[in-house]
């Protein structure tokens, strides 16, 4: 082996080629290094969010929404958790196929859905939805086929157990849980809850494999609202027979408690329902009593009234010339309704015959900046209630920069847009003895087990106790024996006022479109509740005027609501209930007591009260007195109070309670006891 | 046998270096499938070191010159066997690559590369000239195409392509005239597009196609090219740890242990891990090419060139691959990939490597 040709010769080439080859290895080591660099450095982040994004998925856990119940727990809106069908398409094989099968099992495929069907199954994405919330029913039927590519998730339904009642307030929710109007827009983030977050694993298959949840739902709050379900059912009976009876374009009622600013009841028409709100349309969803304005007419010479009764520039017996009830300002003409010539007016019968003239010279009297003032005050121009969406401020020009043409018509109602729900604001401010007191319709928040109270919020002083004193007189006097007599309740004082105000219609006041209002409070010197009522271009045969349209309808809402409420009545009441004790079997040999008319009358101690006679008072009336004591009170049942523990007279000590019995039925029958 | 003085001549660093990658290999084949249907492949992987490392200290043992005087033998039985293969073999995922025996399935292509390294080491030792003839090349050619054609007819193109190296290589080394070289560079680069429209496949076709854009088709042929880039990006630094990578085990990467074992170990230990391997199998490639630099004889330096080209073939491609830079082929990554006849045939090669520095000496 050892003799070769060339010995070494070999060396030398695999010497010079190996270096060669080293060096083409080396490049290429550096190369890669450079790339790994690249995609390992500077690329990390993106790299390992493409793995991150391939490998997880994120999957929300909805949290139940929560419930919207009145005044008395009764629940308005719910929400249950419905079966939603979605399908793998991949899976599925022939669309047409599928879908047929689907739609057999479901029975209501329109043509039209089938199509859209056949087009989502032939997109190409991995899941589709077939149809989304199905009633158990259809989805039994589904799951019946048995079909491994169907899959079912639970989605939550909004449901209006009442339907179309308290709709406008409650507004209605989208596809996707999400409140679009109403308070379930409002409170929506609070009602919603928190969704969860799920993440979900899966494998270069797509198969899950893994689940975490990352952060458990929180569920919604639920809403307690100022709203009474019977008495919002009224206010909608009652608007909707208006509504027909007078072939109007729509209307509203707002029922307020003046005292707390509660919201009982908001009436709208035309109103839908909110389970199917898709099928009704804009002019159904809006919420008139607070998205639409109106010029409000003769009710706001209440406000007029206020303003001239407050700044003392005029007192209730001063006399206003009202001439031949036709007034001139340039080429301008205000004349009286239906061309009535008043005379000399005191300011009381200004409101009562609601004289346009009077209600212009008071605004003369008063001059701008002062009128303006109040009608601010009023909270005109303003947003009242945070709780609705979209509400309106009106329409209120600066006072500065009215002219007298202006001030003519703001006395008397005009050149002002006005919300229903303002309207009943002031109604209940003048109600309250002047202090104005913010409406709202939610009562309190529930998170959890925790009832967080809205607090009533006194806004501000609008007039004082007097003023109101005497528009309550002057309003009760437009009732008793004015405009509104169709107000009218038998054993209960009632106040308020008319209204009746030509539309405008392409820019002129229309001669044919009114808007006719009654606003009025009652019982009117211990007023529970404040109803406004507005119908909007009333067509009927009966006339277009507040007190002939508005003022009835008042009356019925109010007549159903005494009674649902049990207020007693303050016309002519009833002689106070005299509540005696059956005599006790009483010893043979002691003396006889026929009768005890306060059994209990021990001495009284230091600190201690005695206790007074309560039955025969309102529950309302029965609180007040014990509330100046001290005393709680738990009551039972409503109405008026029948019984008491402890019995009148009883010493008591502030702070302890007294517990009453409260009954409708003996509003009008008393049970006399006698020896 | 083993001669004592011999013994002393046995490069210990390089086994060091070989056992270090075989045993990263079995660590991330471990890791990629210890949660899933393939979990016990480890072992296998195991028992097929122990079974190359008798085969290693075989090739080590027996003089490599016996080995060359007998290479035609053995060249002879592989390309009995790459017959039988086409004849009787076990078909998976397509291609009849395995001939079943009792404890696994023998892969005789892999063996080729060694037999055919030997065989062209033992041919060109044997051409006396300074530079070989066209004749030598052409008769080495030969040699190269029938195991060529026997292999990618199974078929398994990307192993058939990694005994070209081998020819190519040891003709470089032999002194092939680089005119010679340059002729056959540009009859390569003439006859792709020919191939391109009649030799490929169309599956081989929209590999190449969806490599220089594989967002064309990202969950069809570019799948695995964007996986392996994920993989490897997402490693970062200093990886996500052993056992927590989730490109591999979740299967984003198809066959993870096998093709794609380089990203799975650059997703676990980061840019950190990758250059300990890149740097350990750096030094193995350059440690056998001193081999065959200290080689004794032609004969050593040539079967160690040979055997050197396909591994050195196989690791470049592989890596690049890996990386994203090279188009999708079924080529693993000697002494890391998982599979019994690729590491029993790498080592019984390193084993010959070893077998020709040890025995630089001797006479």
């Amino acid at each position: 082996m050892a003799q070769r040709v060339e010995p070494n010769h070999w060396r030398g080439t695999i010497g010079r080629r190996t270096a060669v080859v080293i060096g083409a290895f080396l490049l290429w080591a550096v190369a890669i290094e450079g790339r790994l660099v690249h995609l390992q450095v500077i690329d990390h982040e993106r790299m390992a969010a493409e793995a991150e994004e391939q490998q997880s998925r994120n999957v929300p856990l909805l949290a139940p929404r929560g419930d919207i119940l009145d005044r008395h727990g009764d629940l308005l809106a719910y929400s249950v958790d419905l079966d939603t069908i979605g399908a793998a398409p991949r899976e599925a094989g022939d669309p047409r196929k599928a879908v047929a099968k689907l739609c057999a099992a479901l029975g209501d495929c329109t043509p039209d859905e089938v199509r859209t069907l056949v087009k989502r199954f032939n997109s190409g994405r991995g899941y589709v939805y077939v149809r989304r919330k199905v009633t158990p029913e259809e989805a039994r039927r589904v799951r019946d086929l048995n079909l491994p590519w169907v899959v079912f998730h639970k989605e939550p339904r909004r449901f209006y157990p009442n339907l179309s009642l308290a709709a406008h307030v409650l507004g209605y929710v989208g596809l996707e849980n999400n409140g679009l109007a109403g308070l379930e827009s409002t409170y929506d983030q609070r009602v919603r809850g928190r969704d969860g977050l799920l993440v979900v694993m899966n494998d270069g298959q797509r198969r899950t494999f893994s689940s975490t949840v990352v952060r458990p739902p929180v569920p919604g709050a639920s809403l307690e609202l100022t709203i009474d379900r019977y008495l919002q059912y009224i206010a909608e009976r009652e608007l909707r027979a208006g509504v027909a009876e007078h072939r109007a374009r729509g209307g509203a009622v707002v029922i307020m408690a003046p005292h707390t600013g509660e919201i009982l009841a908001i009436a709208n028409s035309p109103s839908f329902n909110p389970n199917v709100f898709t099928k009704a349309g804009p002019d159904q969803w809006r919420n008139r009593a607070v998205q639409d304005i109106y010029e409000p007419g003769s009710t706001f010479k209440m406000v007029t009234a206020s303003a001239a009764l407050e700044t003392g520039a005029f007192s209730p017996n001063d006399v206003i010339d009202t001439g031949n009830g036709v007034i001139t300002l340039g080429s301008r003409r205000v004349t009286e309704y239906e061309g009535h010539r008043y005379g000399a007016l005191s300011l009381t019968d200004v409101m009562v015959k609601s004289s346009n003239v009077g209600a212009i010279k008071i605004g003369f009297g008063l001059g701008a900046e002062r009128l303006g003032a109040f009608v601010k005050a009023f909270g005109f121009g303003t947003r009242l209630c945070p709780d609705f969406p979209g509400e309106n401020a009106g329409m209120v020009w600066a006072p500065e920069r009215w002219s007298q043409s202006s001030l003519m018509s703001v006395s008397m109602g005009y050149e002002i847009g006005v919300t229903p729900l303002q309207m009943a604001v002031a109604a209940s401010t003048i109600a309250n003895g002047g202090e104005l007191i913010q409406p709202r319709v939610v009562r309190a928040v529930i998170e959890g087990n925790r009832r967080i109270p809205v607090r009533p919020k006194v806004v501000r002083r609008v007039i004082s106790p007097r003023t109101a004193a005497t528009l309550v007189e002057i309003m009760e006097a437009v009732v008793e024996r004015g405009t509104a007599k169709a107000a009218r309740i038998e054993g209960y004082t009632v106040a308020g006022k008319t209204g009746t105000a030509a539309k405008l219609v392409n820019r002129y006041y229309s001669r044919s479109d009114y808007n006719a209002s009654f606003v009025g409070f009652l019982p009117s010197r211990q007023p529970a509740l404040t109803i406004l009522v507005v119908i909007d271009t009333p067509r009927g045969g009966k006339g277009y005027a507040g007190g002939v349209v508005a003022a009835p309808i008042f009356q019925r809402i109010a007549e159903a609501a005494v009674r649902y409420l049990g207020l007693p009545p303050n016309v002519n009441p009833l002689p106070p209930l005299i509540v005696g004790v059956r005599p006790r079997p009483v010893d043979v040999a002691g003396p006889a007591t026929p009768l005890l008319i306060a059994p209990v009358a021990g001495p009284l101690a230091e600190g201690q009260v005695r206790l007074p006679e309560l039955r025969g008072l309102s529950g309302r009336e029965a609180m007040q007195v014990l509330a100046r004591l001290g005393i709680g009170a738990r009551v039972n049942g409503d109405g008026v109070v029948v019984e008491q523990t402890p019995l009148p007279g009883t010493p008591v000590e502030p702070g302890t309670w007294c517990r009453l019995s409260l009954s409708r039925a003996t509003v009008h029958s008393h049970p006399v006891v006698t020896p | 046998m083993l001669e004592r003085r011999l013994y002393y001549h046995i490069d210990w660093l390089l086994i060091a270096a070989i056992a270090a990658l075989s045993a990263i290999g079995v660590a991330m084949i471990y890791s990629t499938t210890h949660a899933g249907p393939n979990a016990g492949l480890y072992v296998r992987q195991l028992y097929a070191i122990g079974i190359g490392a008798f085969v290693f200290m075989a090739c080590l043992t027996i003089d490599y010159r016996t080995l060359a005087d007998n290479s035609l033998a053995i060249y002879g039985l592989i390309i009995a066997l790459l017959v039988g293969v086409l004849l009787f073999g076990t078909t998976g995922g397509g291609a009849r690559r395995w001939i079943e025996l009792p404890f696994f399935n023998l892969q005789p292509s892999e063996f080729a590369k060694v037999a055919l390294a030997l065989a062209l080491a033992k041919f060109f030792d044997e051409s006396r000239r300074g530079s070989p003839s066209v004749t030598d090349l052409a008769v080495g050619g030969g040699l190269t195409l029938i195991p060529f054609i026997l292999i990618a007819k199974q078929p398994d193109l990307g192993t058939a392509v990694t005994l070209v190296p081998i020819f190519l290589a040891v003709a470089f080394l032999a002194g092939m005239r680089l005119r010679l070289l340059g002729i056959l560079l540009i009859l390569a680069v003439l006859a792709a597009p020919v191939a391109w429209r009649y030799a490929l496949k169309d599956y081989q076709r929209s590999r190449i196609a969806t490599f220089i854009n594989p967002e064309q088709d990202p969950r069809g042929a570019g799948y695995q090219q964007i996986q392996a880039r994920i993989s490897v990006g997402s490693g970062g630094i200093w990886g996500k740890g052993f056992l927590k990578g989730t490109q591999g085990q979740l299967r984003f990467l198809p066959v993870a242990w096998n093709d794609f074992v380089f990203s799975v170990l650059a997703e676990e230990q980061g840019f950190v891990g990758v250059i300990v391997a890149l740097g350990l199998y750096l030094f193995v490639i350059v440690r056998s090419l001193e081999a065959a630099r200290l080689s004794k004889d032609r004969l050593g330096a040539y079967l160690v060139i040979g055997i050197l080209a396909t591994f050195t073939f196989q690791v470049i491609y592989n890596i690049t691959m890996s990386a994203g830079l090279a188009p999708v082929k079924g080529l693993t990554l000697p002494l890391m990939s998982s599979g019994g006849s690729s590491i029993i045939a790498t080592l019984a090669g390193f084993g010959l490597i070893l077998n020709v520095r040890m025995r630089r000496f001797t006479n």
